[in-house]
């Protein structure tokens, strides 16, 4: 039987290097003008994941170690991301714009469902290329979900729909699919909190050793130096 | 430490050889400061010395600086291009890499990634020097193009942006080529023998004489020492039939570690006979011919070594009685003085003078950096410039001495006008004669100071001389230059006009004694080198002071009366079981390391509930009081260092350096999440949150955290997950693999004996059925850490999820494959190097072990053979030994694995090599290291983990199809890049999604904190062990 992948997660994955290269910074700056267009909460929803994921996650960490070597920390996208809602609201509304900016800025392609969505990939969509942003029927997206490529699913809804839902990902074929659920719609504990950028990243550690193309100036800086 | 002011005494170097000789090691890593205060009054003038060297070195070098013609073509050049400035550096750098490269596509794009970021412009007309200019124009081109758009273009990197984009590309590397050569004719004094002679003369007319050295990389293969061999036999030849009659016969320098594959201390026995077997043969033909012979220095983990060897040549009958067998010692060695104690009274023993040049040292940076790396309790070397300075005057003062210049005939090696001039006067004072001394300056270097010198005085000057093909020496010598900053030097500042005399004549004593503290405050030690934790410690297996007690006390744990007996432990109690499973050692199933009793079912019940009583408390317990547990775990681990590193040889096959390492590792892990631990889940932290209020969250615990680690690192990856949950302020209950729970077992005691609750932390040794299946089926598992296959954390994945309890963090780290990828401007030496440890290295029992090798194949032809030539240099065998590589693999299946794709490559790829076995390797699961060359990574269907590796030819055209099939494999793990190019290496580091890169070096051992650790997509979920985004994994985040 040939499975036929979802033309959703083919645009997402082939929009994903370019977008994931922009670096949370150049994608903020996208993203900040898509948030000038919310309005209330939901706009100082979007903000504020972008303020913080620019204070999270922002700058490259350039970790101490050994002399003549150079070790930096970086975040990206995991990959096509699912971002929906089975919570109705005003609350749930703004819980999802979280989600749709959390992970947008950390690098990821975004899926989003239905007519509320749409509404949210309209304001968008004009701010970012083509494909970053993709909204489907709600009955496309269990094709979605199904699919072995598909990053993460980002989900506000019941305790009892994220267990199963935790199920049906565990049931895939490939990589962990991870599921990022918020079930306290009223005070958006998880989606509304510092760590929430992190679930959407992965890590890139780099080491150069910086002896073979270009001498060890910070030893011999030490070395000559008086005190 | 021995008393340093004693080697004046006459009769010092009558004491018994072995006694001599237990002083050097031990002032390996001695504390600088201490051993400062000793030698500092060997060197200490008296006033009356004082002034008479700083007037002869003031003398020197005013005359040096009017006498502006002398300037040499090289330091010349590096005033112009300080390897301070960026132009500097890059101009290095081509030069390292660029005649090396055969396509012109790589070449070009070399040449363009060097140029486009530099300012050549400013330097096009600041050097007098023919020489300067020349490779500056090389390097500009054609400046007219430059200067006639300047204004338009603005800045002068982007005119040479526009230019190299302008100009022909052909053109500019014919250009780049020649500005090159150009260099190498300046670095190297011949490309033959014959030619340096030839070209040697005009300095020998002028009183000099010569050391030849057919300087090069390191050999890897014995096809690469055989080259060296034969050529250092060929230099001999023609030194000796040299006629020129007129002065001092030249001499030939050797690097042994060009004439031997595996010169290191773990191949003693190989380099006592078959390296001495080499060079034996070269003293034979040398002296025949009355060539000198001179041993190099290197390394300071060889000093110890090198000696033994020099002393077994000098030693035999074809040396005794020469007279010309010499060698070379580094004074910015802390042992310095005790090895020319020692090697003064094996001269006088013997009664044959012993030629030997004292240099400074050429290898500072990388012994600082390898201290650095391997956690050594000390470093080798000063840590100050002045500090080697007092200590060569030192070492000079007893060398002129007459009871040793009986002995030693002293060649002092050096380019600074006041080590020269204070020599001269310290000779003089001494009584030694011009004729029982000399000096030794490099080629291209010093010319001034020594054609001056030479007027002057009646002395010998040599000039150490590299020969060969500029293709091979310039990179060689130009790496030197790179990697050990030599624009510091003395040099570099002679030359230039703008540094006061006064600055080039201070003696060093004084210099040093000016200073604050002895040793160099902003060099910490390689214990200290974090500012925010310890560094984990390491002993140097290569030095005898170290290695030897070390040795001993692992010992008492290896002998077969040394039984391990582990059980399940709950509630702090070792629980017994009816299931008990013998543990044998995987390089020889007949050697018991003792047993392990499973727990079952019941067991890992009672486990969890009791941990879930436990959590609030625990997680209530102050992140401080929770990472001074992992703290004190971190010492105790420390304390039984031996007898971890024992079970990793016995029950892991882990060779000395990986126990070693893996010990570290777990230390590092503690150190590292208490201090996460404490700056994260301490007090609340206030933001602002959406609505533009003030907030605080807390990060805590979860509730049980399953552990379930993999052997091959069975005590890091096992006591990293298990601290890591319970820092978090989760209550743990852990499963280690069941071919290495003994090692857990002990760590698990060890972690409460350093204070976490007996309730807290519950180990549960099994395999997947009795004990993984009930634990993640376990309605109160709130998280869980695993590494291990993709396949395995699929199923604990759904098994989690099955329970029907929410979703709970799951953090994966599993396989990889992992690939390399090597440019044609990539150092093959360093290449072969680099890809045979990341492939072989723990029997490619890692996960970030390098599978797949994809190397430019306009270099495959060079570099495919010396992998197979280093490969065949590799010893399979006892892990505790340290002449052993590459010990068993884990068990029967693994090797069942590894052995039916071995039969299966054989068919489907091309052999490249294979290492070989030991005869009795069958008494273990042994996999010799093995290399296909295939065509694609699409004939790789999974991760095969073990010692193979898989070698892809591809087009520099097709780099970017090669990232893709990389990416597209879903693996994403590590990946090594080598490659000058950083334009390239920017390029595949934007691309690749791997977690963990590797530029220009091994793509193995990640350090804690340094380089967390971890992959994407199929390799694992994140975040990095080893990362400051751990921990928080771990926890819940309320909002208060």
């Amino acid at each position: 039987m040939t499975i036929v992948k979802p033309v959703q997660i083919q645009v997402a994955n082939k929009v994903f290097e370019a977008w994931d290269k922009l670096g949370v910074k150049g994608r903020a700056q996208l993203l900040a003008q898509a948030a000038e267009k919310l309005q209330g909460a939901q706009a100082g929803m979007a903000k504020w994941q972008l303020q913080n994921a620019v204070a999270e996650i922002g700058d490259k960490l350039v970790l101490q170690g050994p002399t003549g070597e150079s070790n930096e920390l970086s975040t990206h996208g995991r990959g096509a991301f699912l971002c929906t809602s089975a919570l109705d609201g005003n609350n749930a509304a703004v819980g999802l714009v979280g989600a749709v900016f959390a992970a947008l800025v950390a690098g990821n392609p975004v899926i989003t469902v239905g007519p509320t969505g749409q509404a949210i990939m309209d304001l968008i969509a004009n701010h970012v290329p083509n494909g970053v942003i993709q909204n489907v029927a709600e009955s496309v997206q269990d094709s979605i979900i199904d699919d072995i490529e598909l990053a993460g699913v980002a989900i506000l809804c019941e305790p009892e729909q994220a267990n199963e839902l935790t199920q049906r990902l565990a049931q895939k074929a490939g990589l962990l699919c991870q599921l990022v659920n918020e079930t306290d719609v009223e005070n958006l504990g998880t989606i509304a909190a510092p760590h929430f950028i992190l679930r959407f990243v992965t890590e890139q550690t780099i080491t150069t050793n910086t002896t073979a193309i270009g001498g060890n100036a910070t030893l011999l800086e030490l070395g000559s130096s008086a005190e | 430490m021995f008393n340093a002011l004693e080697v004046l005494q006459p009769n010092f170097i009558e004491r018994p050889l072995n006694d001599l000789w237990r002083n050097i090691s031990p002032l390996y890593s001695v504390d600088e400061s201490q051993w400062l205060q000793q030698l500092l009054p060997l060197a200490e003038p008296t006033q009356g010395q004082l002034n008479a060297s700083t007037n002869a070195a003031t003398k020197l070098i005013e005359q040096v600086r009017k006498d502006d013609a002398s300037m040499s073509m090289i330091d010349a050049l590096l005033l112009e291009y300080s390897l301070d400035t960026k132009e500097g550096i890059l101009l290095m750098c081509l030069a390292e890499a660029l005649m090396r490269v055969p396509d012109k596509e790589t070449a070009d794009a070399f040449i363009k990634d060097r140029l486009s970021v530099a300012d050549w412009a400013s330097h096009a007309k600041n050097s007098e020097s023919f020489f300067v200019n020349a490779s500056t124009w090389g390097l500009m081109l054609t400046g007219k193009v430059v200067t006639m758009s300047e204004k338009q273009d603005g800045s002068p990197a982007n005119l040479i942006n526009r230019m190299v984009n302008r100009v022909s590309e052909p053109v500019i590397r014919q250009a780049m080529n020649q500005a090159m050569k150009i260099m190498g004719h300046q670095f190297v004094l011949g490309r033959s023998i014959k030619e340096a002679l030839e070209r040697g003369k005009s300095y020998r007319d002028k009183g000099y004489t010569y050391s030849f050295d057919m300087l090069g990389e390191a050999a890897l293969t014995s096809a690469d020492a055989q080259k060296y061999l034969d050529s250092y036999s060929q230099a001999i030849d023609s030194v000796g039939k040299d006629t020129y009659s007129k002065g001092h016969r030249p001499t030939i320098s050797i690097k042994l570690s060009a004439l031997h594959p595996r010169y290191e201390v773990g191949n003693e026995e190989r380099v006592m006979t078959e390296l001495f077997a080499s060079v034996k043969g070269l003293i034979k033909q040398a002296r025949a011919l009355n060539v000198g012979i001179t041993i190099d220095a290197e390394e300071a983990d060889r000093l110890e070594l090198s000696l033994k060897l020099f002393e077994k040549l000098y030693r035999d009958e074809g040396t005794q009685g020469w007279g010309l067998f010499g060698l070379v010692v580094q004074a910015y060695s802390k042992r310095c003085l005790p090895v020319l104690a020692w090697l003064a009274a094996l001269a006088k023993e013997q009664g044959d003078r012993i030629p030997l040049r004292l240099v400074k040292g050429a290898y500072w940076d990388s012994e600082i950096k390898l201290c650095q790396q391997r956690g050594l309790n000390g470093y080798p070397v000063y840590t100050r410039k002045e500090a080697t300075d007092v200590s060569y005057l030192a070492c000079a003062k007893f060398l002129l001495s007459a009871h040793t210049r009986a002995h030693i005939f002293p060649q002092f090696a050096s380019h600074n006008a006041h080590t020269i001039a204070t020599i001269a006067t310290m000779a003089e004072e001494l009584g030694a004669r011009t004729d029982e001394f000399e000096f030794q300056r490099l080629h291209g270097m010093g010319d001034a100071l020594y054609n001056r010198l030479i007027k002057d005085k009646d002395v010998c000057v040599r000039i150490y001389a590299p020969v060969g093909s500029h293709k091979d020496l310039l990179p060689y010598l130009v790496r030197r230059l790179l990697e050990n900053g030599a624009n510091s030097s003395f040099v570099h500042r002679l030359v230039d006009a703008r540094c006061p005399i006064s600055e080039l004549v201070g003696h060093p004593v004084m210099t040093l004694k000016g200073r604050k503290t002895l040793h160099n405050p902003n060099i910490n030690l390689p214990k200290d080198m974090f500012s925010d934790r310890r560094n984990s410690y390491g002993p140097n297996i290569e030095i005898e002071s170290q290695w030897f007690p070390f040795k001993e006390q692992v010992n008492a744990f290896m002998g077969p009366d040394v039984q391990w007996h582990a059980h399940p432990i709950v509630g702090g109690q070792n629980l017994t079981s009816d299931t008990i499973r013998e543990v044998t050692s995987p390089y020889d199933r007949s050697q018991k390391v003792g047993e392990v009793q499973w727990g079952n079912k019941d067991i890992v019940d009672n486990a969890i509930e009791m941990a879930h009583g436990a959590y609030p408390r625990w997680s209530q317990t102050p992140a401080d009081e929770r990472a001074a547990c992992l703290e004190r775990f971190a010492d105790l681990m420390e304390q039984h260092y031996a007898e971890l590193v024992a079970i990793c040889h016995r029950e892991a096959g882990k060779t000395i350096q990986d126990s070693i390492d893996e010990v570290r590792e777990a230390v590092d892990f503690c150190n590292y999440y208490a201090l996460q631990a404490r700056k994260n889940f301490g007090a609340p932290k206030t933001f602002t949150n959406y609505l533009g209020q003030e907030q605080q969250a807390r990060m805590v615990g979860r509730g049980v955290f399953a552990c379930i680690s993999p052997w091959n690192f069975p005590l890091a990856i096992f006591a990293g997950q298990v601290v890591a949950a319970l820092a978090a302020g989760n209550a743990v209950v852990c499963k280690a693999a069941e071919q290495t729970s003994i090692i857990a077992f002990r760590a698990v005691q060890l972690m409460h004996e350093a204070g976490i609750p007996g309730d807290v932390l519950h180990f549960l040794p099994g395999n997947g059925s009795t004990i993984g299946s009930p634990m993640t089926q376990h309605p109160l598992i709130a998280g869980l850490a695993f590494t291990g296959s993709t396949g395995t954390a699929q199923l604990i994945n759904r098994t989690l999820a099955s329970r029907g309890v929410g979703p709970v963090p799951v953090i994966a780290e599993t396989g990889g494959q992992n690939a390399m990828i090597i440019d044609s401007t990539s150092l093959p030496e360093q290449v072969v190097r680099d890809a045979v440890r990341s492939a072989f290295a723990s029997a490619g029992q890692r996960c970030s072990a390098l599978r797949v090798m994809f190397v430019q194949e306009d270099i495959a032809d060079r570099v495919i053979p010396m992998i197979a030539g280093a490969m065949k240099e590799q010893t399979v065998g006892l892990p505790y030994l340290h002449e052993t590589d590459v010990g068993p693999v884990i068990d029967t299946k693994a090797q069942k694995v590894l052995l039916d794709h071995i039969e299966e490559m054989k068919s489907a790829g091309r052999l490249i090599a294979q290492t070989k076995l030991p005869e009795w390797a069958d008494k273990g699961t042994f996999v010799a290291p093995i290399a296909f060359e295939i065509s694609g990574i699409d004939q790789l269907k999974d991760e095969k983990f073990g010692p193979i590796m898989h070698v892809i030819r591809y087009k520099a055209k097709d780099l970017d199809k090669i990232i893709d099939t990389i990416n597209q494999s879903g693996f994403g793990l590590t990946m090594g890049v080598h490659s000058r190019n950083e334009s390239t290496c920017a390029h595949i580091a934007r691309r690749a999604r791997v977690g963990n890169l590797y530029i220009n070096r091994d793509q193995v051992g990640a350090v804690v904190g340094v380089q967390p650790f971890g992959g994407q997509g199929l390799s694992g979920t994140g975040p990095k062990a080893g990362g400051p985004h751990y921990l928080p994994r771990f926890a819940k985040e309320q909002l208060l």
